[in-house]
């Protein structure tokens, strides 16, 4: 397994700490005027989310995390899971929904996701900033209510995601919503 | 946003009254060499060392030949140099850097410290200072006594203020200390005014004096800090060639790198180097906090990931 020094370990790189990957945010180095030089970094585990604060002597090796981003295809989701392939490959993976926790709401087939794997398996995946859905549910818009300015209500979208939309917007209409925040950006 | 030009217009204006302020206390500038063939030896230190036969080194202090002056005869000195000390790369840290260091013979403590206060007042403007021994500010933030506290003592205030020490290398209790007082005391000083720690742990005296105070063993050594950051080290001088010898021993027996004594300095403390203070100062990091800037890497022409 390759390493860095802690010296040079930048923000964004990511590494390996009992067996589980971590992403740098933060490194820090201290040292006390006449006294041991420390690294206090700021790490946020890949897998949970979690961010923890963690101090090592100053030159001391870290293991890098076998990780890997690679842009893949959404073929077809099944029952628990869903299809990638790699459009140069051809090499198709598949990754369990409880992997990719949130982001099962934003699986669309046919669209490019970046994916990323840790030692070989799909442990996360970044869908497009903007997706163009199909709402496949909501209440037809009551009159009057547009009084105080943009009023919106809840449409249920072909991927599972539930949004809040402008009330004038219709069941099969299909919108743009950006990803990042689950909000409605315009009619398509 | 200030523009290169201005922040070396203001170097250069900063390093200018950095020069007046040593003349008109009649202390002579130097400019001893940056390359050594006995390198500074400290435990927590990585010199540069040059591919050169003989082996030649780059000074992480003027400190070596400046007390062989001192031990020649002059009596109050100071260097503005550039010092090399590897590996350190951070917000207030680059592996190059501007050191003002001075020492004055036959003056006393205090008389010293004011001093000392006096040129960082001159970057930072008028702000009065609070002082407190080692053993004060450690017990005032973690309630417990460093001299008579083991390593289990220090592992548990780590433990309830959850710093996560990860490294599989064993600390000392020295290292613990260190860990203790850069992660819990210095972020929890003082803002508002310059912070003056003196009377270290005689185990970190580097090259001080060591004396007895009550029941504790103490390094005459002095450090300033303001807005939590280090600004200088100010030591009464270590004068005794035996001690100093088995310092360096000390030293180099932790060192990996075959290094060897300052013979030439030993032979000036032999010589005599009469009752002195001396102090180190960071030049970039007063120039940061004089432009009110975050780094010191703002301040350098072209810093470490830049050359």
């Amino acid at each position: 397994m390759s390493q860095a020094s802690i010296n040079e370990i930048r923000p964004g790189m990511k590494v390996e700490i009992n067996n589980e990957p971590y992403i740098v945010v933060i490194n820090n180095f201290v040292k006390p005027g006449k006294g041991q030089a420390f690294n206090r970094i700021k790490l946020k585990n890949i897998i949970t989310g979690r961010v923890v604060e963690k101090t090592y002597k100053s030159g001391e090796k870290l293991d890098l995390a076998d990780i890997e981003e690679k842009q893949l295809r959404l073929l077809y989701t099944e029952k628990d899971g869903a299809v990638f392939m790699d459009d140069k490959t051809f090499e198709q993976t598949t990754v369990a929904f409880s992997s990719i926790k949130e982001n099962k709401n934003w699986l669309l087939d046919d669209t490019l996701y970046e994916t990323i794997f840790y030692k070989g398996e799909i442990i996360d995946i970044l869908p497009p900033t903007f997706m163009e859905i199909k709402i496949v549910e909501t209440d037809p818009g009551m009159r009057g209510d547009t009084a105080s300015g943009r009023v919106m209500k809840p449409a249920t979208l072909s991927t599972g995601a539930i949004i809040q939309v402008p009330i004038f917007i219709k069941e099969g209409e299909t919108i743009k919503v950006d990803t990042r925040t689950g909000e409605y950006v315009s009619r398509t | 946003m200030t523009s290169l030009t201005d922040i070396l217009q203001k170097r250069a204006y900063m390093l200018t009254l950095t020069r007046s302020f040593f003349e008109k206390k009649n202390i002579m500038e130097v400019d001893c060499p940056s390359i050594l063939s006995y390198p500074n030896l400290d435990d927590n230190i990585e010199i540069f060392k040059l591919q050169t036969t003989p082996k030649r080194y780059l000074h992480s202090s003027p400190e070596h030949a400046m007390k062989r002056l001192l031990s020649e005869g002059v009596s109050s000195i100071y260097q503005l140099s550039h010092v090399y000390r590897k590996g350190e790369i951070g917000p207030y840290h680059n592996p190059e850097f501007t050191l003002v260091e001075w020492y004055r013979k036959n003056v006393t403590f205090s008389f010293f410290l004011n001093e000392t206060l006096d040129f960082i007042r001159l970057f930072v403007g008028d702000i009065n200072f609070t002082k407190m021994s080692y053993r004060e500010i450690f017990f005032c933030h973690t309630n417990i006594d460093y001299a008579t506290s083991n390593i289990e003592k220090l592992k548990k205030i780590l433990q309830e203020k959850s710093i996560d020490y990860a490294s599989n290398d064993k600390l000392d209790k020295d290292g613990y200390l260190n860990l203790i007082f850069s992660h819990i005391i210095e972020p929890a000083m003082p803002k508002d005014q310059l912070v003056v720690i003196y009377d270290f742990p005689a185990s970190q005296a580097a090259l001080s004096q060591i004396k007895e105070k009550g029941d504790e063993m103490v390094a005459e050594r002095f450090e300033i800090f303001f807005q939590n950051i280090e600004l200088a080290n100010g030591y009464h001088e270590l004068t005794d060639p035996k001690e100093q010898r088995k310092r360096f021993e000390s030293s180099i027996a932790k060192k990996e790198d075959n290094l060897s004594i300052d013979e030439k300095l030993l032979q000036a403390l032999e010589k005599g180097l009469g009752d002195c203070f001396g102090v180190a100062m960071g030049f970039d990091r007063l120039l940061m906090l004089h432009l009110n800037k975050k780094t010191i890497h703002e301040v350098i022409p072209f810093s470490w990931e830049n050359i």
